[in-house]
């Protein structure tokens, strides 16, 4: 069952588009990569997904409705964890997670269970009365996290979620996708990082210049690029020679 | 050679051109106001004071200990800037030629607060000493030269030491700047005694600093603190872009909190409340209207003033705090929750509304020995729900 359709956007914040024609599609239970160079549309798709850019052509449907069409189903159906951890500095660990529940529309006694778990899992049950300002890097991405989390959409959008994460935090983070993935979420994420990226992921959508150069599972885009046994890293690189290849040429 | 003056000419044009944009404001601001009454008010008890000023008050002491203290205070200004630490190293043995300025600079913007008070201090001092003027003008010159010392000796000692124990200095050329200034008003010639102990101290010092590195780490931190500082004291006339509002948790006010049960609809007031609550910026700012409304109300006994000082507070109040709270700058994690748009608006709204009322409450107490006081919080309310209403 298909929980997002990308269908044919192109957009971007001026008038020149950084992404073309974009199409992809993420059914439930599906892990993909996004992956990219700097520069190359991943966060500016992820805006669009989001709905904090609207696309110029083409439409993204979440669950079977637009953003136009539905905003409380669509803006209900997903969670989303920022590159760099947004958080309200006046309000506590607590009181993030209460913020979050409330808007999601979650019950006092959900909130209460599921928060539980989230911070045991993520060690930060000690924190709960803690402005954001004493927290480390790492703790307000596990603040965004454990946000996430705890609201169980049908997508989840987590950009470059490994940068700061301590070792153990990584592990809890791919227990919990993995958890979702399981009880049949999407998840969509963005990274650099290849071999988790390869490792982990059911599908890979490699992004080029605005435009999706190759997508599939490691077997379809090691035979789209003739490489048999390559590592995403290797197809990567092999990638970029190419489209510097033809430009030269 | 050339290259460390014009950094530094650089770099004091800019700070000059940002210091002069937010004086600007400061001295157009409602607080300018009332500064002006407190001076006024304080140098006319002042000036009252002084003619039944008995012949035995220690003035001496009193000059000594007060300019003492402010000569004392030299932090220097280096305009040092964070990535002056890496762009910076190789030209270190250039970094004497920067500092100088620095320090030239750092004497010069300092000296007129223990100056001032010395030359504010001199009607007491014709009043209870047999002080020739002469005498006492020498001695603005003598403050002078402490705090040209000064200013050397506090840079050396936070170079030197790296930051570390300046309180002991402090306390050090405290002592020996008081007793300076005491000698010189009493038995003049001695002080030179006090003037030579400070130039050794500051001699050892410099020659300790011969072999040091420059401190860039604890200098940049100084000159951030002060700037920092600066920002917020302008913070209380104009709002300044850069600065992030310092949060405080206020818990005695988490009672507040207990109006908003935990429902969708009442998100964006959940989060509302906090911010106005928790945030310096605009906790102060209702603080601060609220206190000027209330004293005038309570002082001035003309109802028709009175009117239209709450007026144009509340008016003040209300739309700044609307312009704070709705200003949607950077992206907020609200902005994708599945609530509809206008609860942020409605939530302000309700927040404003709330705190116009006790605004009123607060004023109207502190009128109440007034004539007509019951009409202010009708104007409070009235003018705060017009703001409210027609602005955008």
């Amino acid at each position: 069952m298909t929980i997002l359709h990308v269908q044919n956007v192109t957009g971007g914040y001026t008038r020149k588009p950084v992404i073309q024609d974009l199409s992809f599609e993420m059914n439930k239970g599906e892990l993909v990569g996004l992956i990219g160079l700097n520069g190359a549309g991943k966060s500016t798709t992820i805006k669009h997904i989001i709905g904090t850019l609207l696309p110029r052509a083409g439409e993204i449907r979440l669950n079977g409705v637009t953003l136009k069409e539905n905003m409380d189903q669509y803006r209900t159906s997903f969670t989303y964890i920022p590159e760099t951890p947004v958080l309200y500095e006046e309000l506590t660990l607590k009181e993030h997670l209460e913020l979050t529940a409330m808007a999601y529309g979650l019950d006092e006694k959900t909130l209460a269970e599921r928060s539980e778990v989230l911070l045991k899992e993520f060690r930060m049950e000690k924190r709960l009365n803690w402005f954001p300002s004493h927290f480390s890097k790492g703790m307000r991405q596990k603040v965004m996290i454990m946000c996430a989390f705890l609201v169980n959409p049908s997508l989840y959008i987590i950009d470059e979620p490994f940068v700061g994460l301590d070792p153990l935090g990584i592990q809890s983070l791919l227990d919990q996708m993995d958890a979702k993935k399981r009880a049949g979420a999407a998840i969509l994420m963005s990274t650099h990082i290849l071999s988790t990226a390869e490792k982990h992921c059911d599908r890979i959508i490699l992004l080029h210049e605005g435009r999706v150069r190759a997508q599939g599972t490691m077997d379809d885009l090691r035979k789209a690029f003739q490489m048999p046994a390559a590592t995403l890293d290797d197809l990567y690189i092999a990638m970029t020679k190419e489209q510097d290849n033809e430009q030269h040429a | 050679m050339n290259s460390m003056h014009s950094v530094w000419a650089k770099r004091f044009e800019h700070y000059i051109g940002e210091i002069m944009k937010y004086m600007r404001f400061v001295f157009t601001g409602h607080i300018a106001i009332v500064f002006v009454f407190i001076i006024g008010a304080g140098g006319y008890q002042y000036s009252e004071w002084l003619k039944v000023v008995q012949n035995n008050f220690p003035a001496e002491w009193l000059v000594a200990i007060l300019v003492g203290c402010l000569l004392t205070l030299s932090r220097p200004t280096t305009l040092l800037k964070e990535p002056d630490q890496v762009y910076l190293l190789p030209l270190e043995s250039q970094m004497p030629q920067y500092f100088k300025k620095a320090k030239n600079w750092t004497f010069w913007s300092q000296l007129l607060v223990p100056a001032v008070v010395y030359i504010v201090m001199i009607p007491l001092l014709k009043e209870v000493t047999e002080l020739t003027t002469k005498q006492i003008w020498l001695g603005v010159l003598f403050v002078a030269i402490l705090k040209f010392i000064n200013v050397r000796s506090e840079f050396a000692f936070r170079y030197v030491n790296r930051g570390q124990a300046i309180l002991m200095d402090r306390f050090v050329r405290a002592i020996v700047s008081i007793l300076a200034i005491q000698t010189v008003l009493t038995d003049g010639v001695f002080a030179i005694v006090f003037l030579i102990m400070l130039v050794y101290y500051v001699v050892t010092l410099h020659k300790k600093m011969k072999n040091q590195p420059v401190p860039y780490e604890h200098f940049i931190n100084l000159e951030q603190n002060r700037m920092l500082s600066f920002y917020r004291f302008a913070n209380y006339f104009t709002e300044v872009p850069h600065l992030k509002g310092s949060i405080k948790r206020r818990a005695w006010l988490d009672i507040a909190y207990k109006w908003i049960p935990y429902k969708k609809e009442n998100t964006q007031a959940y989060l509302v409340f906090r911010t106005f609550i928790r945030t310096d910026d605009h906790f102060y700012l209702w603080l601060r209207l609220t206190a000027i409304s209330a004293v005038i109300a309570m002082f001035v006994n003309i109802p028709f003033v009175t009117w239209i000082v709450a007026g144009a507070l509340a008016f003040a109040t209300t739309l700044q705090l609307k312009y704070a709270l709705l200003s949607a700058g950077e992206f907020r994690m609200d902005m994708l929750y599945p609530i509809p748009r206008e609860t942020r608006k409605q939530a302000v709204t309700k927040l404003v509304r709330l705190l116009a009322m006790k605004q009123a409450i607060i004023v109207t107490i502190c009128a109440i020995m007034q004539p007509q006081f019951f009409i202010i919080p009708l104007v409070i309310i009235l003018v705060s729900e017009l703001t409210i209403r027609l602005s955008k």
